[in-house]
C-alpha cells in the first residue's frame, strides 16, 4: 500500500502522533505519576446477586501501609449514588426512565460480578491488595436473573425496588397501526429472532486513573482516559453533584476507547473522594481480568424482526421487537444509543413505507452496557441485512438484486424516513454496482464450486448499509486557534484521539485551508488551560464535528487577519487577499504574512459550528469458506464500497475499516461475553478465554470509495469511524450462512464458532 | 528484598527490589521508561515485549530477579539520534498503528521474529504475531509494515 | 502475586535440598504456567527456586537410540534444533506450536512435562513417542507417569532432569488451537515406533491419554482412511463455551487424520 507520506522533523511518517507512540514516548493513563501518590485497590463482589450484611475492614486497616479504606457507607455518605442519565426524553405510553440508584462503592446489596464494594488506600498497590484480602465481606445470596427475556418475565428475581420488572425504560418509534395493517397485506412475511451478542470492547489499555485535589483552588485534577475531557467531565460532575469547573480532567495518550472510554466510571469519583479527604493523590490501574467484569460491555440486544414482502418483492413494512439488555444498571450511553441509533436507521438503506419498533431496556445481574463501536448501529443494520437475505432466500430473489429492488432511489433524497429522521444523500444503485462488479458477485458459483472440490464450503454474504454519525451530546464545536511569532499555528480541540489521528487529520484540514506547509500546524487535544464547549469523538463525529470546526477557524483567522493586515498596511480590508500564509493588496505588491501579524500582537482567533448528522453508507461483499470437518470458517475475500463523502486521509479511512471489520469479523466468528446462567459468574474473564480477533482473522481487505456530496459539513465529509463494524456483521454472517445453506441450515446466531458451526453441520445432515 | 542489576538499553542498573516485582513494573515503575505497556495480565497480548538476552519475551511473566545480570532492550532503545529504527519506519508508513498501545510491543515483537526470520511469509507472519494483541487496526497494516520491515533490514530498498 | 523468596539454584542437588526444606517451595524454570497462576493469586508459594538456567538440564543430546532433551531447554531451542529436527522432526514441529514466540522463549519442556496441564502439547509427543522422564532419582515411563488433570508421578521434592525420546521411524503432531488460549482444544501426536503405533491425544480429556482403538487400525493400515470408521467416546472429554465434548471428539478424529496424512510424506 502506498499512501501520502507527511515529513515531521525530518522523518517520513504517515501521522504526526506516529513518532511518539512508535519510540514509546506516548503517555497514557497509567503513564502519570504524581508525587506523594497513594495507590487504590478495589475489592470486588464475587457473586452476582447479594445482600451485604456487613463489611469489616478492621484487619485491613492494620495491615503496614494502608491509610484508609472506603465502603458503600462511604459513597453514599458523600451522595455519589446517581450517574447521569441522558434518557431525558419520554417512552412508549409517556413513560419516564426509572433510572436505578448506583452508590460507586456497593452499598447493601452487589447486583453484578465485579461491582466495587470497597476502595483500599494504600502506599503500594500490591499492599492495597495485600490488604483487601483481610476486608470480611458477608453476604446473604439472592436468586440471579442473567437472560434477558427471562428478566422481563413475571416472578424473575427483582434487581432494583425502584424500577418494577426490571424495565427501567420502554420506547417505541414508527406508526404500529400502519405497520399492521402493511403486514395484514402482505404475500411474504420473514422473520428472524436475533441475538446481537454482548461483547467486551477490550482496547488495549486497560483502564487507569489517577485523582488529585488541590485545597487552595477546591479543585480536583483527574489523569485519565477520555473520549472527549467535556464529556468525562460532564459525568464526574453528576455523579459527585459539584459544578464541572470544579474539576480539571486531564489526558494526553488514549490506547483505544471504542465507546468503552468515554463512560465516567464510579472507581473514579471514589479515587477524588480519597485525594480530597487523605490530602495526597491516588492512582489505579486496573487489570485486565477486572476489566472484562468491570469495563461496559457493548451491545447484547436481542431483537424479533419482522419484514413484509408484496408479491413483487417490494417491502411493505418492517417491525422490531427489541430487548435491551442494559446489565446491573443503566450507563449515561447505553440505553440512549439501543434506542436513539436503531430507531433512526430503521429502515435501513431500503424505501418501506410503515416501520414500527418497540424497545424495551432490561435489567439483569451482569455488568452494565454502553456504547460500543457503532452503538446500536451494526446491532439494527444487523436485524435489517439479516431479514432482507432471509427474504431473497425465501421468495428465490438474489439477495443483491432484492435489495437493488428496494433502495431508496437517488432522486428521493434528502429522503425522511417513517422514524423521522431524514437521510442526506447517498447514490445507493451507483454503490451497489460498483462492490458487485469489486466482489465479482457473478462469478461466485465458479468460486463456489471450486471450493467444493476441494472439500470446502464456500458462501457469499453481501449488506448495504447507511448510519448516522456525527450529532453530539454538547451544542456546538469550538477551535481556538492560534498564531505564533514563527508562524507556526496551533489549534486545540476537546474532542480526543484514541487512535483516529486527529493531530494530523485535523492538521492537514487547517493547512489546507490556510494554504501553509502541514510541519506549520499542531493540534492540542484536550489541553487544560484552553476549556472549550465541544464534543468527545464518539459516534463517528470527530471529522464532522471538531474536523469542520477547524476549517471554519481558520476562515474565521483568514478574516480577521485580513483586517488586521489592512490597518499594518494601511489599506481596507476589502482590498486585502489572503494565499498560502500570507496577505496581499490587491493592487500593491506590499504583502505581510501570518508570522508578522503574531509578532505585532497576539494573535488568537476562536470559532464554532455546530454540525448535524451525516448519513454514511455502504455496500460490503464478504466471501468465506468452512472446511466441515472443523467447522472452521475463514474469511475467502472481502471487500469495501464506502460513501464516507469526502475523504482527508486515505490512509487513516482505510485504517479505521480495517479496524472496523476486523471488529465485526471478531464478533461474529468468537468473541461473546458468557456468564454462567445460574450464579452469574462471569466466565470470559480474561483473554485466556474471551476470543480476540488476532493477526490473520481478515486479510487484505479491497476498497473502494464511491462519495457523494454533504453538505452538513463545509468539508464535505461523513462520518466514518463505525462503518466497518456495522457492515460487516451482516456481510460475514449472511456469508457463513449462504455457506451453510446448502446443507440445509437456515439460521445460527453468532459467534459462528467452530464449534457451532461443525455442530450445525452434524445436526443438519442427520436431519436430511 | 533483592539486589538486582540489570543492563537496560545499555545502562547498567542497580535497585533492590521485591522479590515479587515483575520485570515490567521493574522498567515502567523503578526506571520509568513507560514505553513497556502492561496490556493484560495473562499473558496473552504481548504488549509488555521486551528483549531479554537476545530473545523477545513479555515482561509481565518475567520476574525482575530473574533478569539478573541480563541484556534488556525496551522500545526506547529502537530510535538512535532521531533516526528511526527500520521496522518503526515500516510501521509509520504502513500506518500500521493507531491508538500506539500495542505498538511497543509489536515493533519488539516484530523484531525478534526478523531475526529468526529475516524473510518471512505472510503466514509466518501471522503464525509470528500470535502473541500481541492488537484492537485497532484488524492487523491487515501490520502484517504489511512487518513485511516492509523486512524489506528495509534486507535493504532491499 | 504474594510475597515469596526467589532462590536461583546452583545445582539440582541444590534445588532438591530446598524442596525437603521448604514444604511450600516451587520449582521455578521458565515460568510461562507459574507466574500468570501467581499473578492471580491462586497459588501462594513461600519459596520460588529457580532452576531455570542451570547448564546441566539445558542441553539436547541425540544418541544412537535416543533424544536427550534437559528439562529447562525452551520450546523455541527444542523447535529450532537440528538434533531434533533430524531426530524427531515433529517434535520440533510441536515445540513450535506451542503458545506464541515469546512463551516458546521462555517455556521449558520441563515444567510443561511435570505441570502436565491437560491442554499442553508435549504430553502427547512424551506419550506417544513413549520416552522416559528421567529425575534425579529414577526413569519414569511415560504410560506411568501422566496421571490425570496436572497430576504425575513425580512425588514431592523430585525434579524432572530431561526427558529420553526413542527415536520413531516416523512421527507427527496435529494441533487445534484453542481459539483464545492458545493452547490444544485437541492435539494428537501419532508415532511409529518399530512395529508399534501409538497415538496420543492431549486437550480433549482430563488428561493426555492413548487412543488404542486408532493405535490398532493404524498399525494395520497406516493411512487417514483406516480411522473412518472409528468414533472417539465423548462421555469424558472436556465441554466448555468454545466447544462441546462431541465437537471435541471429532476434532480428536480429524487431527489424527491430518496427523496420519502428514506422515505419508515421510
Amino acid at each position: 500500500m502506498e499512501h501520502h507520506l507527511l515529513e515531521v522533523d525530518g522523518m517520513r511518517v504517515s501521522r504526526r502522533e506516529d513518532l511518539r507512540l512508535m519510540t514509546g514516548a506516548g503517555k497514557y493513563a497509567s503513564d502519570w505519576n504524581l508525587p506523594d501518590q497513594l495507590h487504590a485497590f478495589f475489592l470486588r463482589a464475587d457473586r452476582a446477586h447479594a445482600k451485604i450484611v456487613s463489611v469489616n475492614v478492621e484487619r485491613a486497616l492494620k495491615h503496614p501501609g494502608v491509610v484508609r479504606i472506603y465502603t458503600g457507607a462511604d459513597a453514599v455518605g458523600a451522595g455519589y449514588t446517581r450517574p447521569l442519565t441522558m434518557l431525558t426524553f419520554k417512552g412508549k405510553d409517556g413513560m419516564q426512565v426509572r433510572q436505578p440508584e448506583r452508590p460507586v462503592l456497593a452499598h447493601g446489596r452487589v447486583r453484578c460480578v465485579g461491582e466495587p464494594v470497597a476502595m483500599v488506600v494504600a502506599e503500594s498497590a500490591l499492599i492495597a491488595q495485600d490488604a483487601s484480602e483481610l476486608i470480611e465481606v458477608e453476604y446473604e445470596e439472592l436468586p440471579v436473573v442473567i437472560d434477558p427475556e427471562a428478566a422481563l418475565a413475571p416472578g424473575a428475581p427483582q434487581l432494583h425496588d425502584n424500577v418494577p420488572g426490571n424495565l427501567p425504560f420502554e420506547f417505541e418509534a414508527g406508526d404500529a397501526a400502519a405497520t399492521e395493517a402493511a403486514f395484514a397485506k402482505a404475500a411474504h412475511v420473514t422473520r428472524l429472532k436475533l441475538a446481537v451478542t454482548r461483547v467486551a470492547p477490550s482496547p488495549m489499555e486497560p483502564r487507569a486513573c489517577l485523582a488529585a485535589y488541590d485545597p487552595r483552588d477546591e479543585r480536583y485534577t483527574v489523569h485519565v482516559h477520555v473520549q472527549g475531557v467535556n464529556m468525562m467531565r460532564k459525568q464526574l460532575a453528576a455523579y459527585m453533584n459539584m459544578p464541572e469547573d470544579k474539576i480539571r480532567v486531564m489526558a494526553r495518550d488514549v490506547g483505544g476507547a471504542f465507546g468503552q472510554r468515554s463512560l465516567g466510571y464510579p472507581e473514579y469519583c471514589m479515587q477524588m473522594l480519597a485525594a480530597k479527604e487523605i490530602g495526597r493523590p491516588v492512582k489505579w490501574v486496573s487489570t485486565r481480568s477486572e476489566g472484562f467484569a468491570t469495563d461496559s460491555h457493548g451491545r447484547a440486544n436481542y431483537v424479533k424482526g419482522e419484514l413484509a414482502l408484496d408479491a413483487a418483492g417490494n417491502f411493505l413494512g418492517l417491525r422490531v421487537d427489541w430487548i435491551a439488555d442494559m446489565g446491573a444498571y443503566l450507563t449515561p450511553t447505553g440505553p440512549v444509543s439501543h434506542l436513539r441509533n436503531p430507531s433512526t436507521c430503521l429502515t435501513g438503506v431500503y424505501r418501506i413505507p410503515a416501520l414500527y419498533g418497540r424497545w424495551r431496556t432490561v435489567l439483569t445481574n451482569t455488568n452494565p452496557i454502553a456504547a460500543y463501536r457503532g452503538a446500536g448501529r451494526p446491532d439494527v443494520a444487523y436485524v435489517i441485512e439479516r431479514l432482507v437475505t432471509q427474504a431473497a432466500v425465501d421468495t428465490g430473489v438474489d439477495a443483491a438484486e432484492l435489495r437493488r429492488r428496494n433502495f431508496i432511489p437517488p432522486e428521493a433524497f434528502p429522503y425522511k424516513t417513517p422514524t423521522g429522521s431524514t437521510y442526506e444523500n447517498a447514490d445507493l444503485p451507483g454503490l451497489l454496482d460498483k462492490a458487485l462488479k469489486l466482489g465479482d458477485w457473478q462469478g461466485f458459483a465458479g468460486r463456489r464450486s471450486a471450493s467444493g472440490k476441494a472439500g470446502k464450503l464456500r458462501g457469499i454474504g453481501i449488506s448495504t448499509v447507511i448510519e448516522n454519525t456525527g450529532a453530539g451530546l454538547f451544542p456546538k464545536d469550538q477551535i481556538e486557534m492560534h498564531v505564533a511569532a514563527d508562524g507556526t499555528v496551533t489549534a486545540y480541540t476537546v474532542c480526543h484521539s484514541q487512535g483516529q489521528g486527529h493531530e494530523t487529520s485535523f492538521a492537514m484540514i487547517i493547512a489546507e485551508t490556510l494554504g501553509i506547509a502541514f510541519d506549520r500546524v499542531r493540534v492540542r487535544q484536550g489541553d487544560e488551560d484552553h476549556p472549550l464547549i465541544g464534543n468527545h469523538a464518539g459516534g463517528s463525529r470527530s471529522t464532522v464535528g471538531a474536523g469542520s470546526a477547524c476549517h471554519v477557524t481558520a476562515k474565521k483567522l483568514i478574516e480577521e487577519g485580513k483586517a488586521l493586515a489592512a490597518l499594518e498596511l494601511g489599506v481596507e480590508p476589502s482590498q486585502m487577499a489572503y494565499a498560502n500564509g500570507a496577505f496581499r493588496t490587491a493592487e500593491s505588491k506590499r504583502s505581510i504574512t501570518l508570522a508578522d501579524l503574531a509578532k505585532a500582537k497576539k494573535f488568537v482567533v476562536t470559532a464554532e459550528g455546530s454540525f448535524s448528522s451525516t448519513f454514511p453508507n455502504g455496500c460490503h461483499i464478504a466471501e468465506v469458506e468452512i472446511d466441515p470437518a472443523t467447522g472452521v470458517t475463514q474469511i475467502a475475500s472481502y471487500i469495501t464500497v464506502d460513501d464516507c463523502g469526502r475523504v482527508i486521509n486515505h490512509a487513516i479511512v482505510e485504517g479505521q475499516m480495517h479496524g472496523g471489520v476486523a471488529q465485526g469479523a471478531g464478533q461474529v466468528f468468537g468473541e461473546e461475553v458468557v456468564y454462567d446462567r445460574a450464579t452469574g459468574q462471569l466466565l470470559t474473564g480474561s483473554f485466556a478465554d474471551y476470543y480476540m480477533p488476532r493477526a490473520g482473522l481478515v486479510g487484505e481487505i479491497s476498497m473502494e470509495e464511491h462519495p457523494t456530496p454533504s453538505k452538513v459539513s463545509p468539508l464535505g465529509v461523513k462520518g466514518m469511524g463505525e462503518s466497518g463494524c456495522t457492515a460487516s456483521l451482516p456481510a460475514l454472517t449472511t456469508a457463513a450462512l449462504d455457506a451453510l445453506r446448502p446443507l440445509g441450515v437456515q439460521h445460527l446466531d453468532m459467534p459462528l464458532t467452530p464449534s457451532k458451526v461443525w455442530s450445525a453441520i452434524v445436526a443438519a445432515k442427520a436431519g436430511r | 528484598m533483592t539486589t538486582v542489576k540489570i543492563n537496560v538499553n545499555g545502562k547498567r542498573h542497580v535497585h533492590e527490589v521485591e522479590d515479587r516485582t515483575l520485570l515490567v513494573n521493574f522498567l515502567r515503575d523503578t526506571l520509568g521508561l513507560t514505553g513497556t505497556h502492561i496490556g493484560c495480565d495473562t499473558s496473552q497480548c504481548g504488549a509488555c515485549t521486551v528483549n531479554v538476552n537476545g530473545r523477545a519475551v513479555k515482561s509481565c511473566t518475567m520476574l525482575a530477579v530473574q533478569a539478573q545480570g541480563a541484556k534488556v532492550l525496551t522500545i526506547e532503545a529502537m530510535a538512535r539520534k532521531g533516526k528511526l529504527h527500520p521496522i518503526q519506519q515500516a510501521f509509520t508508513e504502513c500506518h500500521g498503528l493507531q491508538c500506539g498501545f500495542c505498538t511497543p510491543g509489536m515493533i519488539m515483537a516484530t523484531a525478534g521474529l526478523l531475526e529468526d526470520n529475516p524473510d518471512p511469509s505472510d503466514d509466518e507472519i501471522i503464525h509470528g504475531l500470535e502473541g500481541n494483541l492488537c484492537r485497532c487496526t484488524g492487523y491487515v497494516n501490520i502484517v504489511r509494515a512487518v513485511k516492509r520491515a523486512a524489506e528495509l533490514q534486507r535493504g532491499a530498498q | 502475586m504474594y510475597q515469596f523468596n526467589y532462590v536461583k539454584a546452583k545445582s539440582l542437588k541444590e534445588a532438591g535440598e530446598l524442596l525437603a526444606a521448604h514444604p511450600d517451595a516451587k520449582l521455578l524454570a521458565g515460568g510461562m504456567t507459574l507466574l500468570p497462576t501467581l499473578k492471580a493469586r491462586l497459588a501462594q508459594p513461600t519459596h520460588l527456586i529457580d532452576i531455570g538456567s542451570l547448564a546441566g538440564i539445558k542441553k539436547i543430546t541425540l544418541k544412537t537410540k535416543k533424544l536427550v532433551i534437559g528439562a529447562a531447554v525452551s520450546h523455541h531451542a527444542v523447535a529450532v534444533s537440528d538434533e531434533v529436527k533430524k531426530a524427531i522432526p515433529a517434535l520440533a514441529r510441536l515445540a513450535g506450536l506451542i503458545g506464541d514466540p515469546q512463551v516458546r522463549n521462555r517455556g521449558t519442556l520441563g515444567g510443561s512435562v511435570a505441570n502436565n496441564d491437560p491442554a499442553a502439547d508435549y504430553p502427547a509427543a512424551v506419550l506417544a513417542l513413549n520416552a522416559k522422564v528421567v529425575t534425579a532419582r529414577r526413569r519414569i515411563k511415560a504410560d506411568d507417569y501422566f496421571q490425570g488433570m496436572f497430576a504425575t508421578a513425580l512425588e514431592p521434592g523430585e525434579i524432572v532432569k530431561s526427558i529420553e525420546f526413542p527415536l520413531p521411524l516416523r512421527a507427527a503432531y496435529a494441533k487445534f488451537a484453542h481459539p483464545a488460549s492458545g493452547y490444544a482444544m485437541a492435539g494428537v501426536f501419532v508415532a511409529q515406533v518399530g512395529k508399534h503405533v501409538r497415538v496420543a491425544v492431549t486437550g480433549a480429556g482430563a488428561g493426555v491419554f492413548r487412543w488404542s482403538a486408532a493405535e490398532k487400525a493404524l498399525r494395520k493400515n497406516m493411512s487417514p482412511a483406516a480411522l473412518d470408521k472409528l468414533t472417539v467416546d465423548a462421555t469424558d472429554l472436556n465441554e466448555d463455551m468454545h466447544a462441546s465434548r462431541e465437537y471435541r471428539a471429532n476434532l480428536v478424529k480429524v487431527m489424527a487424520q491430518r496427523a496420519v496424512a502428514q506422515l505419508a510424506g515421510q
